[in-house]
């Protein structure tokens, strides 16, 4: 490497899943230096995400996503001299010098770093429709139980429902049943039957139908019910466990279980990301599900076109076209998946928890000025201010108002929680390079 | 034998490399606190973004459970200031 090469900025690329170490391997391979940030102890982001030391691997997941991420990390090991990996690093915020701040949660240290461009790549936050006792310790969101069974490789203790929408829920709960605890039912709100021509569409994607048919094969194997039409109306906590009522096509129904596992599909995940602007000083780009849900075979090559993007600015040739028709058909999946899964807009009751972080509900909502601006909905209303920066309440008010809530601007910093110690410790004029 | 952290006061044994949040789950503990608070602390979302998992460690500051690595003898708690309201 040059010695040029060694002393100019680093390409910051934040996020370790397929798009961030797509991302940063093509940057890589053009002789670019990429500073690539994880927060957690390894790569591999939520669909990657390997079972802890000693823990069972309960499921190797479809045969394409590993050969996919095989291919990537090899390329990666051999790029290895031009990329600075930082794992159990959380991005924080830019500081007012245009610094980008993160805190190595190893060390317990915050440090700054200046870029030439940013990638961010932090995937997806799941939607989810909120119901009464969403919030309840029990409840969980199916992605995040999928993480935890990749992780653990023992799947929770106890009944297990799992309802709301979308193919992830087919996958957990084929996940849940071959790692031993098959769950009670799977509720989907949609009725894709209803719309055979967008589901005849669908049946000409080959790798995810293979993947959908799998999982319903292990479902019917393990008599595990998939049922249309269905959706929880409210659970409730009763000693041990929870008290689920849930409504099955025109029949109401009271379950127990000590688990419910919810999910209405994906979200960028963009809550307080410095967003791309037209002539900013430091270019930043969005790449993968955090820029567009298109799932994790389209966010390796959007993590490439991110990258080509960035080399292009550079006055590096990246051929980006091959990449953008690839998307599009990705694009194109996803529309008639939503659509055939389209389900009526429900209203939650006044009980309802909307905002988890402040304890905000519907009625809370409802009492606002009809006409509230954004602003007003955050500060008089308290929606969206919360730890999570608006995160899951955000798309539940924007369904809503039928609206998008937009972000807070500027974006509030630090993104996530730090110490005060780590962040007194951070002395101001201290960059690494 | 499995190294053990402490929720309030009660030992929690983890595998090394494993998440608080697992190991929390695993010894049966969803409810993540404050007792009497509005909103109780829980694992959700997995991957470090609803805030819902956020906990105490003595002596450091607060961390997403679902990201964070056990450790042998943290101690652990609600964080207080969650679940409290403003007025």
């Amino acid at each position: 490497m040059s010695e040029l090469a060694m002393t100019e900025l680093p390409i910051l690329v934040v996020g370790g899943g397929p798009a961030g170490v797509a991302a940063a391997v093509t940057l890589a391979e053009a002789g670019l230096r990429v500073l690539l940030i994880e927060q957690r102890d390894r790569l591999g982001g939520a669909i990657h995400r390997q079972p802890a030391p000693g823990a069972p691997q309960v499921w190797r997941g479809p045969a394409r996503h590993r050969r996919n991420w095989t291919e990537l990390t090899s390329r990666l090991e051999r790029a290895a001299a031009r990329i600075e990996l930082r794992t159990s690093s959380v991005f924080l915020g830019i500081d007012g010098a245009g610094r980008f701040l993160f805190e190595d949660r190893r060390a317990g240290r915050v440090f700054a770093r200046r870029v030439r461009a940013a990638i961010v790549a932090v995937g997806a936050v799941e939607r989810i429709r909120p119901f009464e006792g969403w919030e309840l310790p029990g409840v969980t969101s199916a992605g995040g139980a999928q993480v935890l069974l990749k992780e653990t490789g023992r799947p929770p203790e106890g009944p297990i429902v799992v309802a709301g929408t979308g193919p992830l829920l087919l996958a957990v709960a084929a996940q849940l049943a071959r790692a031993g605890n098959p769950p009670l039912a799977v509720l989907e709100r949609g009725n894709p039957w209803r719309r055979p021509k967008t589901l005849a569409g669908l049946a000409t994607a080959g790798p995810q139908l293979t993947e959908a048919a799998a999982y319903a094969t292990t479902l019917a194997w393990k008599r595990v019910p998939y049922r249309t039409a269905s959706e929880v109306l409210g659970v409730s906590e009763v000693g041990q466990g929870l008290a689920i009522r849930v409504r099955l096509g025109k029949i109401e129904r009271l379950l127990q279980a000590r688990h419910l596992l919810v999910h209405d599909g994906l979200e960028p995940n963009r809550a307080g990301i410095p967003l791309p602007a037209p002539g900013a000083e430091i270019p930043v780009l969005l790449a993968g599900d955090g820029r567009e849900i298109l799932g994790a075979d389209a966010a390796i090559l959007d993590g490439r076109r991110a990258a080509a993007a960035v080399l292009a600015s550079l006055g590096q040739a990246a051929p980006v076209a091959p990449l953008e028709a690839a998307l599009g058909k990705a694009r194109a999946f996803q529309r008639d998946l939503a659509e055939a899964l389209r389900s009526p807009s429900t209203l939650p009751t006044p009980e309802t928890m909307i905002c988890r972080c402040e304890g905000r509900r519907y009625a809370d909502f409802t009492a606002l000025p009809a006409d509230a601006s954004a602003r007003e909905i955050r500060l008089m209303g308290r929606f969206g201010l919360g730890a999570c920066q608006g995160r899951f309440c955000g798309p539940m008010l924007a369904e809503l108002r039928g609206e998008a809530l937009p972000s807070a601007s500027p974006p509030r910093w630090p993104l996530r929680p730090v110490s005060l110690a780590a962040l007194a410790n951070f002395s101001m004029d201290q960059t690494e390079t | 034998m499995n190294p053990c952290f402490y929720w309030i006061d009660r030992p929690v044994s983890f595998r090394p490399g494993e998440t608080i949040a697992a190991a929390l789950l695993r010894a049966g503990i969803a409810d993540l606190g404050p007792e009497g608070g509005a909103v109780r602390g829980r694992v959700f979302c997995g991957i470090g973004a609803c805030q819902a998992c956020v906990v105490a460690v003595a002596g450091e500051g607060a961390v997403e459970a679902c990201l964070t690595p056990a450790r042998s003898g943290m101690r652990l708690a609600p964080p207080p200031s969650l679940g409290l309201r403003h007025e």
